[in-house]
């Protein structure tokens, strides 16, 4: 490539000694490689998330067993709920969205790259804040520390404060991201690509910006009011003094409701994209799918009183809940229907990408029908806080973060490499993934609907019918925890000695394809006009046309950049 | 009420499983046809939408329903305490990590074990003098958190005698697994018996502490 003149690149390599790849990696503010530290990153999270499930699990293997003592249950409990949300779940969404959407729509980086760069140092940040365990105890509070438990007078060492810091820098640097890249998919799409252009899976970048810049705030106005409880006898949470322990649920309520949507639409936007060029067809009532994920995330936002049905709030707001709650069935259902309508007359390869994506599907269709149940009042007031939240949690959440987060790993590995993951490995670690998810989570539904075992105990007692499903479970999560390693492994292995891949493995329709795999440092030397929404369709099209009149042979592989 | 969101769960998670299960299988690429370029569809847009809404519609009306039934204020039976005829029997109920007070309204009170009369409607108003705690016994009542300063209520009638059991529900701290919930139903005899030697004993240990003080034993 070196030999084609590029008057247009400013910097061709760096003069002087090239410096050591890793110190590249972390001082660059090119999307792409802050893309890449947010998925290692969270992807290594991710193993540190099912490690400190599988030590919870264990304790929860027997009745009353005494492997670990509640206080160290707790902590793992606490930091196995800030890791995943925070350190894993979003970081992958966030990653994957910076590192594609602007090659997706054509941007030669990012508009404001400083941001994303000092964004994903924070992030980075509060994960040391929330992992350098040896300068501070844990939180025991939890996974969302309800005031007023996780006030000074219930737990005065510093565990809370770090927790508080560890996801308030997180959240900032997601803040920051959202802004970058919002910035970019606002004015820096190639000429001709309206929003009704825009591919699926960027225009699902731009609605969880949107939502990370409404929900950020909430949550980091929440933790500050924590801190000032905490650190200078503030009393916003404090009963009696003017604060209300009610006001937490309801900010952090507002936060993690709109994550658990953040990550659902992140999912559904990758499995669309992954659905479309697998199918080889376009994306079935394009305009009605993106609006319904757009109303995902106000909704699903709205909803975040169904996490408060047993508080002492008025009827009245449960109903309303449960009706933005009941409303997510429409864009959800709708959203489903349209990608199985687009598969339907298609010519589908059963590649890794779509086995994951349909895997996702699958998962989330399973956790958010237990949700619908967890938001009928008269049945919240049973099921809620069961092990069946739980289930119902993780169903959907492991689905979208999880089953979702790897396909989109798979599918854009080959863009981020040059090489696909290995194909075998991928398929054993799907089905693994998959047996291990049900029998995980599945005995959790029964364990909490029909004998009312409670989440975030340290154990459980004999005799009250739940031995055998927490036993499943156990074993369940190290099923599920083995499928789960196996993808990391295969995508370490894969980085250096995967099949090569080419510019466009899998005949994707949107711009990331035009370019080369790893794209060079400006995306792109030059860009198509864009005239609908599969330009890569319309490009190829073009070429054949172009050869069969000209018999002339047809390009290499070689892409036009 | 929990059949209803069973069978909604049920419907949800088959049809979608179903349908993608039959569009994998029908739509291989493997059968060697060539992909429909369809890109959309109106008409079936409104179809599915107008199910869907249907669907979410039906699941709400049925739960405001039944949730309206579950709030009902139960009437105290014939067999139950004569006093709580008029208005439930009001029993404050406080949450302290790790454990539950009851108030009963005479005066008397206890730890950890509720004991309420068979047949009567009972308002228990929950309170929390520390964390959150939840107030959870599933065979008589649905659960409710119990939050420092904003009271919440509990109201549930016996159908029968026994013991039943629960088990707190938020996250309290260490001692959070032991926080449980103990009710015995018993009869409106036996309940007033127990509610006076309560007193009576309550009394008792007063005197014995207002005595010890007395007599400079307790500073």
């Amino acid at each position: 490539m070196s030999e084609t003149p590029r008057p247009e690149l400013v910097v061709d390599g760096y003069p002087g000694k090239p410096r050591p790849r890793w110190i590249e990696l972390i001082t660059s503010a090119d999307h792409k490689d802050l893309g890449r530290v947010l998925i290692c990153g969270s992807l290594g999270f991710l193993f540190i998330a099912l490690v400190e499930m599988i030590l919870m699990r264990l304790q929860l293997a027997i009745p009353e067993n005494s492997f670990l003592t509640p206080v160290a249950f707790n902590r793992l409990l606490s930091d196995y709920g800030a890791t995943a949300v925070f350190l894993f779940a979003i970081p992958l969404a966030l990653g994957l969205f910076y590192y594609v959407a602007p090659l997706q729509v054509g941007a030669r980086g990012t508009a404001l790259p400083r941001l994303g760069q000092i964004g994903v140092a924070l992030w980075a940040a509060g994960a040391a804040v929330l992992y350098s365990g040896f300068l501070f105890t844990p939180s025991e509070a939890g996974v969302n520390p309800l005031a007023p438990l996780s006030e000074l007078a219930f737990l005065s060492n510093n565990g809370v404060d770090a927790w508080a810091t560890a996801t308030g820098l997180a959240t900032l640097g997601f803040v920051f991201i959202a802004i970058d890249l919002l910035t970019t998919l606002r004015n820096m799409r190639a000429p001709g690509m309206a929003w009704r252009r825009v591919p699926i899976f960027s225009w699902a970048a731009s609605v969880c910006c949107w939502l990370l810049l409404t929900i950020g705030p909430v949550l980091l106005a929440a933790l500050t009011m924590l801190m000032i409880d905490r650190n200078y006898d503030g009393i916003f949470f404090a009963d009696g003094s003017g604060g209300a322990p009610l006001l937490w649920q309801h900010l952090s309520w507002i936060f993690f409701s709109g994550a658990y949507m953040l990550v659902l639409i992140f999912a559904f936007g990758a499995i669309a994209e992954i659905v479309t060029a697998f199918s080889a067809k376009p994306l079935f009532n394009r305009g009605v799918t993106m609006g319904s994920l757009a109303a995902i995330a106000v909704l699903g936002t709205l909803a975040w009183m169904q996490n408060m049905m047993t508080a002492p709030i008025g009827i009245g707001w449960m109903y309303f809940a449960m009706l933005m709650s009941l409303a997510l069935i429409v864009p959800f259902g709708l959203i489903v229907f349209n990608l199985i309508a687009t598969m339907s007359g298609g010519a589908l390869r059963m590649r890794a990408p779509l086995l994951f994506a349909l895997g996702a599907i699958s998962a989330i269709s399973i956790g958010l029908g237990a949700e619908i149940e967890q938001s009928m009042v008269a049945a919240a007031w049973q099921l809620k806080n069961t092990t069946d939240a739980t289930a119902a949690t993780h169903f959907a959440l492991v689905g979208g973060a999880v089953f979702g987060g790897f396909a989109a790993l798979h599918y854009w590995f080959p863009k981020m490499t040059g090489r696909t993951m290995g194909e075998s490995l991928a398929r054993i670690s799907f089905w693994t993934m998959a047996v291990g998810i049900v029998l995980a989570f599945v005995p959790l539904f029964f364990a909490g609907a029909d004998e009312g075992q409670v989440i975030d105990a340290y154990k459980f007692f004999n005799h009250t019918g739940v031995n055998a499903y927490n036993l499943i479970a156990t074993i369940g999560t190290f099923v599920l925890a083995a499928g789960i390693v196996m993808t990391i492994v295969n995508a370490i292995l894969s980085r250096e000695n995967g099949p090569e891949a080419g510019h466009d493995p899998w005949h994707g329709e949107t711009l990331e394809w035009f370019t080369l795999s790893p794209p060079e440092p400006h995306n792109f030397d030059v860009l198509p006009d864009v005239r609908s929404a599969r330009p890569m369709r319309d490009i190829r099209e073009a070429i054949a046309h172009r050869s069969s009149r000209d018999e002339r042979p047809a390009r290499e592989s070689q892409p036009v950049a | 009420m929990l059949w209803i969101g069973f069978a909604a769960a049920a419907i949800v998670v088959v049809a979608v499983n179903v349908a993608l299960i039959a569009a994998v299988r029908r739509n291989r690429a493997a059968r060697g046809t060539q992909p429909r370029q369809v890109s959309g569809g109106r008409r079936v847009q409104f179809r599915v939408g107008a199910v869907l809404t249907v669907f979410a519609a039906a699941i709400f009306i049925l739960s405001i329903v039944f949730t309206d039934r579950a709030r009902e204020t139960p009437a105290t039976g014939s067999a139950g305490l004569a006093a709580a005829h008029a208005a439930p029997l009001k029993i404050k109920t406080t949450g302290q990590q790790w454990l539950w007070r009851y108030d009963y309204p005479n005066g008397a009170f206890s730890y950890y074990k509720l004991v309420v009369p068979v047949d009567t409607a009972v308002d228990l108003e929950l309170l929390s003098t520390d964390v959150v705690h939840t107030w959870d016994v599933p065979d008589l009542a649905g659960k409710r958190d119990a939050v420092p300063g904003k009271i919440n209520d509990v109201v549930f009638r016996a159908d029968e005698e026994g013991d039943f059991r629960g088990q707190s529900a938020t996250l309290s701290g260490q001692a959070y697994a032991a926080m449980r919930t103990e009710v015995e139903v018993v009869s409106p005899q036996a309940y007033e018996a127990f509610v006076k030697s309560q007193l009576a004993e309550i009394e008792t240990a007063q005197d014995r502490v207002v005595g010890l003080i007395e007599n400079g034993e307790v500073p």
